[in-house]
């Protein structure tokens, strides 16, 4: 299978003063979202940013992948709370994605859940478009543990 | 130069096959968009997707690149249209990020098209988000001038 997802951004004016808008996305889901250089290294003011979005295709990537594992294991999740990090330094690019994921998983020890979160994050293709070039790590811990 | 954190949070209920997710970002302009596998894989159906939201990242980032590298040289753009398709594929029986496929239609007064093209080119080298996905992507770019004069 191969899946195609696309986004359409445009941009008016220079970098600094411009401002541009994520128009459309094929889904249709979301957007039109604003997006400006000051919101992207400044205080957000509401707006996203390809980081934030970045941080979204992790954690949602990571969540999925996590599912499959724990199902495949015979331990399906009842809820995962997923949250991605990610940091910019202007000037240098990524450096990190920092995943914490906490999981309500009948029948699991936090070991096997921490291994379990440890293979989605090597494994998710979002990590796989990452990994090599930017810090990738995952904190693991069970809700009711 | 400070460190710019951005953060997103999901919320997974179920398995993989039926299970169902939400994502949201905590600037709040995006909130709660709920996904699924088979959304993700097949039709969209309304729902967005990692790979859609990858696509929307690299897009946003190379069009900023791209106004900066322009404002540098002293082209600043009157526009510039992005498309961004994430593609995923399976690879050796494992899901990758295979290509990000880039597209610009600018409206730059005085510049002519080649010299729009490597500007393009190098804010494509530039962009973070295109060398961030570069690990198993390959990025490719196509570049049009409105009203371009050729070597103009």
């Amino acid at each position: 299978m191969a899946a195609d997802r696309r986004a359409e951004v445009k941009w008016r004016g220079d970098l600094m003063g411009g401002a541009g808008e994520i128009e459309r996305v094929g889904s249709g889901a979301f957007a039109p979202l604003d997006v400006t250089w000051a919101s992207r290294t400044e205080e957000p003011g509401g707006r996203t940013s390809p980081e934030e979005l970045i941080a979204a295709a992790h954690a949602s990537c990571f969540s999925m992948a996590l599912a499959g594992a724990l199902a495949r294991a015979g331990t399906p999740p009842q809820e995962l709370a997923t949250s991605a990090t990610v940091t910019f330094v202007p000037g240098t690019g990524i450096t990190r994605s920092a995943l914490e994921v906490t999981g309500t998983v009948p029948g699991i020890d936090e070991s096997a859940f921490r291994e379990a979160a440890e293979q989605a994050k090597d494994g998710c293709p979002v990590s796989g478009a990452l990994k090599g070039n930017v810090e990738l790590e995952v904190t693991a811990r069970l809700a009711s543990a | 130069m400070p460190r710019i954190s951005r953060a997103a949070s999901v919320s997974w209920e179920g398995n993989l096959a039926r299970g169902s997710g939400a994502i949201s970002g905590d600037s709040g302009a995006i909130e709660g968009l709920p996904y699924t596998l088979a959304t993700r894989i097949a039709d969209p159906e309304g729902k967005t997707s990692p790979e859609e939201l990858v696509a929307a990242a690299v897009g946003g980032c190379f069009t900023m690149s791209l106004a900066g590298e322009l404002t540098r040289a002293e082209r600043p753009p009157e526009r510039l249209d992005v498309s961004a398709v994430c593609t995923v594929d399976e690879v050796d029986g494992r899901h990758l990020v295979t290509a990000v496929q880039l597209g610009v239609r600018g409206r730059v007064p005085g510049i002519d098209a080649e010299t729009f093209a490597r500007i393009a080119r190098e804010a494509e080298q530039g962009c973070t988000m295109a060398a961030l996905v570069r690990a198993s992507a390959e990025v490719r770019l196509e570049t049009t001038l409105e009203g371009g004069r050729d070597g103009g």
